[in-house]
């Protein structure tokens, strides 16, 4: 008995991979830190003091 | 458009050593930054710091743009791969565009230090900028090790119109195998 192959659906393309979704979440916390540490004033670095 | 093998060998020896030189240059970076955070020798501090300012202008940035605007696109657009087509290439895409981005706006106060460092010994005034730079450097290099580590394994996922592109040439090849 022979079948043919499954064809995929084309109608739908596929969904976003799991790794880009981590990547997708981890780029979101990120960019939270950064935001908290700024509005907490715990700056990572700062600003360039004058030269004297 | 597709290339020639040779000239697409060639094309990808250049991407492969631009970008593994970026990451041999901020890996050097760094070293230099976190010398100048904690070293105790002061002539040593002025030295790294003066070092990251040419290590920056006349390596490093040459070498984050080669890859985002000329051997990456000309790579992936003159080969079946494409630009858009696959997530993996996207995210390195991105990654790429951010770590530029970042690098230009730390230029100002890498030459800042290089121009503390060339006038005198760097205070407890500079230690903040000190620590962006150690930060930035170890960030950039966290950004490349992905990047590199995508480049190896081009984990599987076709965007929607890497999808499209795809079904688009099957179509056309099957309706060119049914009119031979």
């Amino acid at each position: 008995m022979s079948q043919s192959p499954i064809k995929p659906d084309r109608q739908s393309p596929p969904g976003m991979p799991r790794w880009v979704k981590v990547f997708v979440i981890l780029f979101i916390v990120l960019i939270l830190v950064v935001i908290a540490l700024h509005l907490t004033g715990t700056n990572i670095g700062g600003h360039i003091p004058h030269m004297p | 458009m597709v290339m020639n093998p040779n000239l697409r060998k060639f094309v990808r020896t250049a991407h492969i050593t631009v970008a593994v030189g970026w990451l041999g240059a901020v890996a050097s970076f760094l070293v230099l930054a976190v010398t100048g955070l904690t070293s105790p020798d002061t002539q040593l501090v002025r030295a790294a710091y003066l070092a990251t300012d040419l290590l920056t202008r006349y390596i490093i940035l040459p070498l984050s743009l080669v890859p985002l605007l000329l051997t990456g696109p000309v790579l992936s657009l003159g080969t079946p791969w494409g630009l858009f087509r696959h997530y993996w290439i996207v995210v390195k895409l991105l990654i790429n565009i951010l770590s530029t981005l970042i690098l230009l706006v730390h230029l100002q106060p890498i030459s800042y230090l290089a121009q503390v460092a060339a006038e005198r010994t760097l205070s407890s005034a500079d230690r903040d900028v000190q620590v962006q730079l150690v930060a930035a450097a170890a960030a950039g290099l966290l950004a490349l090790l992905v990047e590199t580590a995508l480049a190896v394994f081009k984990p599987r996922g076709l965007t929607p119109y890497g999808w499209r592109k795809k079904n688009e040439e099957l179509d056309l090849s099957s309706s060119s195998d049914i009119s031979t």
